[in-house]
């Protein structure tokens, strides 16, 4: 059953859609995370336009982190002040981002910047997070118990940093330029990539910020929800690349999807969930990366002149 | 449609058939084609009549597409991945381009009468305005193109994609000659037919050169909701993305809901 999506101007099957939200938000509720990182390269893959299947993906980011923020929210899971710092960052950043995103594609650039990102941060990512789980099954095999690093408080130059400010939900006394400089960041991805960014801020969260895992979920989900809703709404309003038809088939199988998934995943153990996963990134990370180095078939790439359209 | 040929007919009777001056007519079997939610190309069928046609004539089809600017890059590997460079603007490129004739264009044309009125892939006018200048040669003005041979292979590169899309084609047994002078040639309209208005140029070939001609016209749109999204997108854009996440949050907050009652 074919469907014509309005914004993107092109023909696709809306099973394929609906199917492909499912198969995502099966995955995000398995593994937690929130799936643009995937579903972008594979809307790209099935001859989305990357002009519109980025801030398409951002919209359906939109929906799927405002369930989790939801419920973290009920559990009181978020340490609001430090939301709040890294949504101002994220802001700005997403301003930016937008910015750029509409710069690239005056430039005719924006589909290799996308492809750089994806490989970049696909690799590093899907590389650290297969060799941690494999580690993690072979110390079970042997028996052992899987042995916790505590994180250490040691001074670092974060500590050295002013403006400090007490985090009472987190018990950190930190400066504010970490979560802004963090947040940035994560808002020019967002609008960049078309993910929420959860999959750079949580580990930044953890490692950087040192903030205790029980908020760090709830409150990357507040981040996310806030900075992917605006950039939504920038590239709609400066861009109009957002297609409401593709968000929503990609937004009711993903509800779907999610909730299957969360079932499925208490049924396998969390290091073979993520080695699974590691694989499947690294696998998206190697067609991205192969499709920029082969010999491409069309030497010559055909745009609109001046921004207009896709 | 199925009044149309009779019509034509008609309309060939009705005028004396002893002033041999050769004339045309065409029709397009749908005036608009209107773009829905289960749009997946479309395929009309242009009837036509032609008067005072001798022995060796030949008709050709023509429609063109609403033209738009297009920027053309050449990849080249850089650092070992491949990147688009050296950006040609060119002007006024027909976002759909078809030529039907009965043969093949070279036996049918001269060069310089295909060349006029730009009938074929070879012979459909590609400028890079950008990369041209007007030069006086020999007392001749002449377009000088600064990037040289090279604009041939980027011409050559607009054809070739648009023919893979499917929104330029060129059927040299494209039109079929019916009983009585009447002819029949079908315009395919691939999914991504782009929206606008269309023209429908018939011309009737003789030694080489064009007697007669008629034009037709055809809009293709958006309708039903298509165009409604369409057009809300582009002229609201603001109210656009305020829906667009009230929908996603919406989803979003009836998604957590139901989980929560579980």
């Amino acid at each position: 059953m074919q469907i014509y999506l309005p914004i993107a101007e092109v023909s696709v099957n809306l099973i394929l859609l609906l199917g492909l939200g499912t198969f995502i938000g099966f995955l995000s509720g398995m593994f937690g995370v929130g799936g643009g990182f995937l579903m972008t390269p594979l809307l790209i893959f099935i001859g989305i336009p990357p002009a519109v299947a980025v801030p398409t993906v951002a919209n359906q980011v939109v929906a799927s982190s405002a369930s989790g923020a939801i419920a973290h929210w009920r559990r009181k899971t978020i340490d609001l002040k430090m939301g709040w710092l890294l949504l101002a960052g994220g802001a700005a950043g997403s301003v930016a981002g937008v910015q750029l995103f509409g710069l690239l594609r005056s430039l005719g650039q924006i589909d290799l910047i996308i492809s750089l990102c994806y490989v970049g941060f696909l690799g590093v990512i899907g590389g650290l997070m297969f060799v941690e789980s494999v580690t993690a099954i072979l110390r079970k095999r042997r028996g052992g118990t899987i042995a916790r690093r505590t994180a250490h408080r040691k001074r670092n130059w974060i500590d050295a940093l002013p403006f400090k400010t007490r985090f009472p939900a987190s018990g950190l006394y930190l400066s504010v330029i970490p979560p802004i400089v963090i947040g940035f960041f994560v808002g020019t991805l967002s609008a960049i990539m078309g993910v929420g960014g959860g999959f750079v801020m949580v580990p930044a969260m953890i490692y950087l910020l040192r903030m205790p895992t029980s908020v760090v979920v709830g409150t990357s989900l507040f981040q996310i929800l806030f900075v992917t809703a605006l950039t939504t709404f920038l590239q709609a309003a400066q861009n109009q690349t957002v297609d409401i038809v593709l968000a929503l088939s990609l937004i009711v199988g993903g509800v779907v999807g999610a909730q299957l998934g969360a079932r499925a995943g208490r049924r396998i153990s969390a290091e073979n969930l993520r080695a699974i996963l590691a694989v499947m990134v690294v696998s998206v990370c190697l067609k991205l990366g192969w499709d920029l180095i082969a010999t491409p078939s069309e030497m010559f790439a055909i745009m609109p002149s001046g921004g207009a359209g896709s | 449609m199925t009044g149309l040929i009779p019509f034509l007919a008609l309309m060939l009777q009705a005028t004396p058939a002893a002033a041999q001056e050769p004339e045309i007519m065409a029709a397009l079997t749908q005036e608009t084609v209107e773009i829905r939610s289960d749009f997946s190309g479309a395929e009309l069928i242009l009837f036509g009549a032609a008067r005072g046609v001798e022995e060796g004539d030949d008709i050709v089809v023509v429609v063109r597409g609403p033209a738009s600017d297009l920027r053309v890059m050449r990849k080249a590997r850089t650092f070992g991945i491949w990147i688009n460079r050296a950006p040609v603007r060119f002007e006024d490129v027909p976002g759909y381009y078809a030529v039907a004739s009965t043969r093949p264009l070279s036996e049918l044309g001269s060069f310089s009468a295909l060349r006029r009125s730009g009938i074929g892939l070879d012979h459909l006018r590609l400028s890079a305005p950008d990369t041209e200048t007007r030069e006086t040669r020999f007392g001749v003005e002449v377009t000088v193109s600064a990037i040289g041979e090279e604009v041939a292979e980027y011409r050559a590169a607009i054809a070739r994609t648009r023919r893979t899309e499917g929104l330029f084609a060129e059927t040299a047994q494209g039109v079929e000659i019916l009983d009585g002078g009447l002819f029949r040639a079908v315009v395919k309209l691939p999914p991504r037919t782009p929206i606008g208005d269309y023209v429908a140029d018939v011309y009737l070939f003789r030694d080489g050169v064009a007697v007669a001609s008629r034009s037709a016209t055809l809009e293709v749109r958006k309708a039903g909701i298509e165009r409604l999204i369409y057009d809300f997108a582009y002229e609201n854009s603001v109210l656009y993305g305020l829906t667009a996440v009230a929908l996603a949050l919406l989803f979003g907050w009836g998604a957590a809901a139901v989980f929560n009652r579980r």
